[in-house]
């Protein structure tokens, strides 16, 4: 009975640390958030067309030590299996500079390699800036966190 | 003397300067690839002062570990770091007006424990130019090869 009383108590404090954060980082926090949900969805259903409005040009993606190119993260996008894999995104912070937001968060990625369920977890870096009217993804990253 | 170098090098590249630009300029790319560069040699020589004049007091890092620190953690760890010498290279400029985005791969030499350990990643960085100045406001390291 204790230890479900806590629980809630610490689920209901998470929920409110997370609403607090959203609501002092104002718009520009909400729909950089919104944005972040759109390109995993996109992605989960290959949809490169999406992708391709929320990515800049110039898009640069580093994870695993390796640079990618907009066209290069497309094409592999391409080439995957839909949905081989769940990710689960979980609350991010967003920092905004004028026409500049930095995404900062985690998500955890779970599917199955070689027959064997898999499970990582990954902290991102997204830079988005806002040109002609709309936020664009120009740079972003993720590096998987070590336990 | 290091850090009077680091000082005048900082100054050259556009950390306060006479001339106080009001955007950022056709010289940006190369401005932004020095101040990598002196964010290394400060780091190797934990020049924290340096440091602290080429980070937006809003900055994140994350590092090839995932782990997020901000930038009294991220000084508070290079005061401890084993690293002797860090060297960035293949570094690419992407300008969006006032914000700009740097990649490139970088060498860190140090000793761990009495050994010597060389280590290589790549990382991603972001810049702001904000009152005449540029600073990083986010950056991320991974490693290259695991």
């Amino acid at each position: 009975m204790k230890t479900t009383t806590l629980l809630l108590i610490l689920v209901c404090a998470i929920s409110w640390s997370a609403q607090a954060q959203e609501a002092a980082e104002g718009g520009t926090g909400k729909t950089i958030r919104a944005l972040e949900h759109a390109w995993v969805a996109a992605q989960s259903r290959n949809d490169n067309r999406a992708l391709n409005q929320i990515f800049d040009n110039s898009l640069v993606y580093v994870e695993y030590g390796r640079l990618l190119s907009k066209s290069e993260y497309l094409a592999r996008v391409r080439t995957e299996n839909p949905l081989p894999q769940q990710v689960v995104m979980e609350p991010m912070m967003v920092r905004a500079f004028g026409t500049t937001a930095i995404a900062v968060g985690t998500y955890t990625e779970r599917g199955m390699k070689n027959g064997k369920p898999f499970a990582r977890h990954w902290r991102f870096v997204d830079t988005w800036v806002y040109k002609d009217g709309a936020w664009k993804l120009v740079a972003a990253g993720a590096a998987p966190i070590m336990r | 003397m290091r850090a009077l170098t680091l000082a005048v090098s900082l100054a050259c590249a556009g950390i306060p300067t006479g001339y106080a630009q009001q955007t950022a300029d056709s010289d940006a790319g190369t401005k932004i690839m020095a101040l990598e560069n002196l964010w290394g040699q400060a780091s190797a020589v934990k020049d924290l002062k340096s440091l602290n004049a080429i980070f937006d007091d809003a900055f994140v890092y994350v590092d090839p570990n995932g782990r997020l620190m901000t930038k009294a953690e991220l000084l508070a760890d290079v005061k401890e770091s084993p690293a002797l010498q860090f060297i960035a290279r293949a570094m690419v400029v992407h300008l969006h007006g006032d914000t700009a985005i740097i990649t490139g791969t970088y060498q860190l030499k140090g000793l761990e424990r009495g050994k010597p350990f060389v280590r290589h990643g790549r990382f991603v960085d972001t810049w702001r130019y904000k009152n005449g100045s540029w600073l990083a406001i986010a950056s991320l390291s991974t490693p290259i090869g695991n």
